[in-house]
This record gives C-alpha cells, sequence and structure tokens, in this order.
C-alpha cells in the first residue's frame, strides 16, 4: 500500500511540469532558444517546486501545531500568521507597493509570531491553550483590520486582496525557490534536532516533564520554527488552507505510527497533495486557473470527513 | 540527600512540612479529596514550588536528565496523546536505568506478550503495569506511586506487592494509596493527611494501632490476626 503510493506519487511529481495550458513536446524542451524551454524551466519547473515545498512546510507545521496544542484541528494557520500576512499585503496593495507585498507579508507574519510570543511571555505558568485563544482572537483583529483595508480601497486594489487570500502559485524563476529549499531546511532541521522531546510530547505533558523536558521551551521553539517556516510559505502564496489539516491525518491513518516518524513522509506528501492540487487547478480547461485554496479546501474537506466517518466505524 | 518539603500551602493543602531521606519508604493515606495527588505533584514539581528541595535542587527550576534522575511520580492513570505509540516505544522514552533491558521490565511485569500493543488500546490494569515498569526503567531516586493498585486484578495485585517489597527495586518509595491493607504489609512509615495537614507521621506499628484507626477512620477498619480489613 505505501509503496503503491509513493510510486504514484513519484510519477506524479515527475510528469507534473509536463501539463498545462500549452503542450510541451519533448523534442523542443531542450532547445534552449525555443519558447517551450522558456516556459518549462522557467514557469512550470518552479511552480511545481513552489507547490512542493510550500505543500511540505504547511503540512509538516500541521503536525507540530496539532502535537503542541493537542488539538487535531489546529494548524499554522490557527495562530493568526496567515491573516497577519493577509492583513499586510492588504495594506501593502492599498499603500500602493503591490510589488513589495510578498515582503509585507513575511513582516506580518513575523510581527504575529513576535506579538503571540510576547504576550505568551507575560503568562504566569505555561498554557497552550491561552496562546491558542491569543492566536484566535488576534486573528479575528486582523480580519476586522482587512475589512478596513477592503473598504477604503479601489476596486482593483480589492480584487488584488481577494487573489490573495485564494492562494496562487504563480512564480517565476528560482530565487524564490532557494529562499523556500533554505526554509524547509531550517524548519526540518529544528524538528530532527528536537525529534525526542516530540516524541515525548506525543505522549504527555507531565510525563516529558518527568523525563526532565522543559516542555515550554520546547514548545515554544517548535512554534516558533514552524511559525517563521509557514511565514515564508504564505507571504510566496498567500494562505492555502487545509493542507496542515488533513495531510498529517491522511499520513497518520495510512502509516499507522506515531507522529514522530512521520515527520519526512508527512513533508513529502504535503508536498505532493499540492503539486497534485495545482496540476489539477491548471488542467480544468477553464480559462484561468482556479484559485490553489479553493481547490485544496474542495478536494480536503470531503476527504477529511470521509476519513473521521471511517475512523469513527472501524 | 533528603527530598525536603518545608510549610507549603495552596488551595488544598496546608502548611506541609517533612523530610524523607534516600532510601526511606513512605506510604501516603487519607480519604479521597485530601490533597494526596496535590502533594506528589508538588514534590515532584509538576505543581511548580521553591518549598520542595532535593538536594537543595528544586525540582521545578531545573530541566535536565539530572532532575528526572532525582524524582519521579507515577500517575493512577496513563494519560498519552498519539494513538500510535506502542508499549515498547513508550517504555524506550526515558529508560534511564542501564541495569534493567526494556524486555527485562516486560518480563517482571508479566506484559511481554503486550510489547508491540499501541497503548490506546491497553485496558486500565494492563495501563498501570506498564506505568509501573516505565518506573521500573525511569529509575529515579525517589518514585511517587499514586495508588498503583487501583485497577489491578488479585494476581497482579500480589505480583506489585511482591515487587515493591523487594528492597532492590528502586530506592526510594512513595506510594499512594488507599489500600490499607496494603501499606500495612509494606510496613513503611505513614503520612496520614487530613483536611490538607499532616495529622499522623510515623511508623507502622503506631499508625496500625486499632484505638488509632478508630479515630482516623470512624471505626470503618478493623484489624484482624495479619490483615487490615474494611468493614461492609
Amino acid at each position: 500500500m505505501k509503496k503503491v503510493i509513493l510510486l504514484f506519487a513519484l510519477i506524479l511529481l515527475a510528469i507534473a511540469p509536463f501539463f498545462g495550458q500549452i503542450d510541451l513536446p519533448l523534442s523542443e524542451l531542450f532547445n534552449v532558444n525555443s519558447m517551450e524551454h522558456k516556459v518549462f524551466f522557467d514557469i512550470r519547473l518552479p511552480r511545481v517546486l513552489l507547490a512542493f515545498l510550500v505543500g511540505g512546510i504547511l503540512a509538516l507545521g500541521g503536525l507540530i501545531f496539532q502535537t503542541v496544542f493537542r488539538n487535531p484541528m489546529s494548524t499554522p494557520f490557527t495562530l493568526g500568521v496567515a491573516s497577519g500576512a493577509t492583513l499586510f499585503t492588504a495594506i501593502a496593495i492599498v499603500l500602493g507597493f503591490s510589488t513589495l507585498s510578498p515582503l509585507f507579508a513575511f513582516v506580518g507574519a513575523m510581527m504575529t509570531v513576535l506579538i503571540l510570543f510576547g504576550v505568551a511571555s507575560r503568562f504566569e505558568r505555561y498554557d497552550s491553550s491561552s496562546l491558542l485563544l491569543v492566536g484566535i482572537a488576534l486573528s479575528f483583529f486582523y480580519a476586522a483590520a482587512l475589512m478596513v483595508m477592503f473598504y477604503i480601497s479601489s476596486l482593483q486594489e480589492s480584487y488584488e486582496i481577494m487573489r490573495f487570500t485564494m492562494g496562487s502559485l504563480d512564480i517565476v524563476g528560482f530565487e524564490n525557490i532557494i529562499i523556500l529549499v533554505l526554509t524547509s531546511a531550517f524548519l526540518l532541521t529544528v524538528i530532527f534536532k528536537y525529534r525526542y522531546e516530540l516524541k515525548l510530547l506525543l505522549t504527555s505533558y507531565e510525563f516529558a516533564y518527568l523525563k526532565g523536558i522543559d516542555v515550554k521551551k520546547t514548545n515554544y521553539i517548535l512554534l516558533f520554527a514552524v511559525s517563521v517556516a509557514v511565514g515564508v510559505a504564505v507571504s510566496f502564496t498567500g494562505p492555502i488552507g487545509f493542507v496542515g489539516l488533513i495531510i498529517p491525518h491522511i499520513l497518520k491513518t495510512i502509516y499507522k505510527q506515531s507522529a514522530d516518524k512521520l515527520i519526512v513522509p508527512i513533508f513529502f506528501y504535503g508536498g505532493v497533495f499540492l503539486v497534485l492540487s495545482d496540476l489539477i487547478a491548471r488542467n480544468l480547461g477553464t480559462s484561468s486557473d482556479i484559485p490553489i485554496g479553493v481547490l485544496t479546501s474542495f478536494l480536503g474537506a470531503p476527504f477529511f470527513i470521509y476519513l473521521l466517518i471511517k475512523r469513527k466505524s472501524s | 540527600m533528603p527530598l525536603k518539603i518545608d510549610n507549603y500551602s495552596n488551595e488544598v493543602l496546608k502548611n506541609i512540612s517533612f523530610t524523607l531521606e534516600a532510601g526511606e519508604y513512605l506510604i501516603i493515606l487519607g480519604s479521597n479529596g485530601v490533597g494526596k495527588t496535590t502533594l506528589a505533584k508538588v514534590l515532584c514539581g509538576i505543581t511548580p514550588s521553591s518549598s520542595v528541595t532535593i538536594d537543595g535542587i528544586t525540582p521545578s527550576k531545573l530541566y535536565s536528565e539530572k532532575r528526572a534522575k532525582l524524582i519521579n511520580y507515577i500517575p493512577p492513570k496513563l494519560d498519552i496523546f498519539d494513538e500510535f505509540i506502542t508499549v515498547r516505544e513508550f517504555l524506550e522514552l526515558g529508560a534511564l536505568n542501564n541495569n534493567l533491558s526494556i524486555n527485562a521490565s516486560l518480563k517482571k511485569l508479566h506484559i511481554t506478550h503486550l510489547a508491540n500493543k499501541t497503548c490506546k488500546l491497553l485496558s486500565s490494569g494492563e495501563s498501570q503495569l506498564l506505568l509501573i515498569a516505565s518506573a521500573l526503567l525511569h529509575d529515579a531516586r525517589y518514585t511517587i506511586f499514586d495508588e498503583p493498585t487501583a485497577n489491578l486484578d488479585p494476581q497482579k495485585m500480589q505480583l506489585l506487592f511482591t515487587l515493591l517489597k523487594d528492597e532492590t527495586t528502586l530506592q526510594s518509595k512513595v506510594i499512594i494509596t488507599h489500600n490499607l491493607d496494603l501499606a500495612y504489609k509494606l510496613g513503611y512509615n505513614i503520612l496520614f493527611l487530613a483536611e490538607g495537614a499532616v495529622k499522623f507521621y510515623g511508623t507502622s506499628t503506631d499508625f496500625f494501632e486499632q484505638e488509632h484507626l478508630d479515630v482516623l477512620y470512624d471505626g470503618s477498619v478493623k484489624k484482624n490476626d495479619n490483615n487490615i480489613v474494611v468493614k461492609l
């Protein structure tokens, strides 16, 4: 079962760049001056890589958040990181700095992280559910502020903001891919470094404490690493929902192993899921691509419910 | 190297002070809700307090294997978040005892057949045995067992009694229990809590005098030839 899925995933990754609105005959691909060569190497390949890395980061972020918050419904977006990025993108657009919007999005995401940890440092005792509530309160605040941005923006600006919130994988060239490769490497390194602590957190906080672990510090380091990585990802693509929620659940159902052993598979299949979603979005034959966030939710939500029902009945 | 708690109070407990020397054993008794578990959590630092010291170290302020080696708490129920962690994986976590292998600990508690089962699927008795195996592998200087016999069948109760009675099992054992017969047979010193305060702290012999029991338990407990029984 696992091997069959892996085989399909690898085939999917290999063929994904070849499908799109224009057919790319193999014979023209390696002709450096051809349009096909340009489309493949400047647009298709970066796009597939972007989808893969962002999907991986979001899925792994989901796993960490679900572990730290003891809540199967939490995702990297629950703490308001995505809303922060969205709000700041909207601000960039309204101020006339659309070209700088990824930078603004990143600042928004990071500011949210800093606010969260600033508030958390004032808690008398470590309490993950309070942190979660702060995140939710921030999200509501950002949502209201976003409404203000919509209200004061022109029609064209509103449209741009709207498109960002739907998520998009439009990208040209490899510069941004390098940033995402480094971000993914950072996230994976931190998580692997704290793998033993992560496994202890998968039992209970008390048990982890009794084994000598500083639960609060470990949780904060993990959340911080995820928030930074997700902040970078969201600044390129906008918020893409559901990946962080469903991929960890699906992988646990398939692998039936504790979460600490699923770090690499969850990253990999999170990437594959987003590549697949993007492939579908690009090839539905509509005149423009369907926003990726819409598709992940359309695919993800029913499948997630199906999984829950199946699990309850077994 | 004593475990010390000095004049600790909170919502439940009042002015708790006592000292337990390394290698000493203790049984904590008291009615439901009197603060036994609260006290245990304060002692091991899950509830932070600077009133507690071991070798002058406050457990809740130290995060390392060194602290883990000092004190351990075994809750009455297994609490585990991930649904796929197996018994063997659970025991591998924080197995600080170099003289005991995972397999030997499984064998000691007669749960070898459960090694590859996921913890979430264990019965309450089985998970209690797993927790005790984990305590043996952890091997802290002070180990606090919170109602270790609550879910055990009679044979498992005998198994656990023999294990606890064995002086080579763990260093200092602190046992919270409602099982007076177990407390009596173990013969350790007794700490009796009433209304959040220490009402008795002394030897087993003094505690299990019939007159003393009558006062503490309202005549509901009777000492027979060699047993403590609850009158039903």
